[in-house]
């Protein structure tokens, strides 16, 4: 199958990229995880943190609605009523928060 | 010493299919005797052979084709067919789960109030921990290809940094997500919203683990000196599946975090 001369530069081209070259893959790459991939991570960490402490820690009324908090079958574990990441201060029991205070 | 006419591998008998099948059987019948008659037993016995399974059968591929050279270049061509073919059934896989989340989400029913998210569901804001973990995994992405080309440069010290670079990441992520999962105000009995939430998120997770260890083990590999510039088809599968991977989280952060909230 014969290809225009254009198509052949083209292709060699994108070929020499997709192997890095002879010596530049690894370093590119490298250079790409410390100067954009790893600084992207901590920009994502600062803005967490930030909006964490702009939050406030009210947890909303308790409404039994029928459709949440489903008990249709106990749980393996515990007394059947707690999920597995269950956490007392932001889920509720079908029965409301547990404990005086949430 | 015995030859071949040809470039395949026979391979010798093995138990690992039998004690990976019992295994199997055990822990899933086990998992009932667990629900039903609050036993542990059979289910525990079933997940250590199959960790033993999984142990010993792979170690006699490294042994088989590091050591005594049985991956030549077609066998190779067979384990990349394979692997491909695997995850294209982990995608389908996913798939399945996407297609429970869109159901329940385009059309929400009268009992949820009509409205998606549900009403009394608060769901979690995506540009808290959700975008630092895709954060996180395109970052490993990003860090597994440079170890790619470490490897293929030769450039043994790189691999082993860009690796436990990768790794590190991996278990990062899986961190904020056992956080996450702690501190949502939502849990899985929550009707629909829970459940499509955390099956396709913890199903997600658990390959994440999946994939760490894959990656872990071929570190050890390569510490070992088990990789070659031009023969490394082990840390190749353990990338592909970790990128996989990544795109099913971005799916998922996408559709159920972004779209979904």
């Amino acid at each position: 199958m014969t290809m225009s001369s254009t198509a052949m530069v083209a292709r060699r081209a994108l070929t020499a990229a997709s192997h890095g070259g002879h010596e530049g893959g690894a370093r590119t790459w490298k250079i790409l995880s410390f100067v954009l991939a790893l600084p992207g991570v901590s920009v994502c960490m600062a803005n967490c943190y930030l909006k964490m402490q702009a939050h406030s820690h009210d947890n909303p009324e308790f409404v039994p609605y029928p459709h949440l908090r489903i008990r249709t079958k106990p749980w393996p574990w515990g007394d059947g009523n707690h999920s597995l990441f269950h956490n007392q201060h932001t889920n509720a029991l079908p029965t409301g928060y547990e404990g005086p205070h949430h | 010493m015995a030859h071949q006419a040809h470039a395949y591998h026979m391979v010798d008998p093995s138990p690992w299919p039998l004690t990976g099948a019992v295994g199997g059987l055990l822990m899933t019948s086990g998992l009932a005797i667990w629900f039903h008659f609050h036993s542990t037993t059979l289910m525990t016995l079933g997940l250590m052979l199959l960790l033993l399974t999984m142990y010993q059968w792979w170690r006699d591929i490294i042994r088989e084709g590091t050591f005594q050279g049985h991956h030549t270049p077609p066998v190779q061509k067979g384990l990349r067919y394979g692997m491909i073919l695997f995850i294209t059934s982990e995608v389908f896989f996913f798939l399945g789960f996407f297609w429970a989340f869109y159901h329940s989400s385009l059309a929400p029913t009268p009992e949820l109030g009509g409205c998606w998210p549900p009403t009394g569901i608060i769901t979690l804001d995506p540009f808290e921990v959700p975008l630092l973990n895709t954060a996180v995994l395109l970052a490993s992405g990003v860090t597994v290809t440079w170890a790619h080309h470490s490897l293929m440069e030769g450039e043994r010290k790189q691999a082993i940094q860009s690796l436990a670079l990768t790794i590190l990441l991996g278990l990062y992520f899986t961190a904020l997500q056992a956080m996450e999962y702690y501190e949502a105000p939502f849990t899985i009995a929550d009707g629909v919203y829970g459940s499509t939430f955390f099956v396709a998120t913890g199903f997600h997770g658990l390959h994440v683990i999946i994939g760490s260890s894959f990656l872990a083990v071929c570190f050890l590999r390569q510490v070992q000196y088990h990789f070659t510039s031009e023969h490394h088809f082990g840390f190749e599968a353990a990338a592909w599946y970790w990128h996989f991977v990544d795109v099913v989280w971005l799916f998922l952060y996408v559709s159920i975090y972004w779209w979904g909230s």
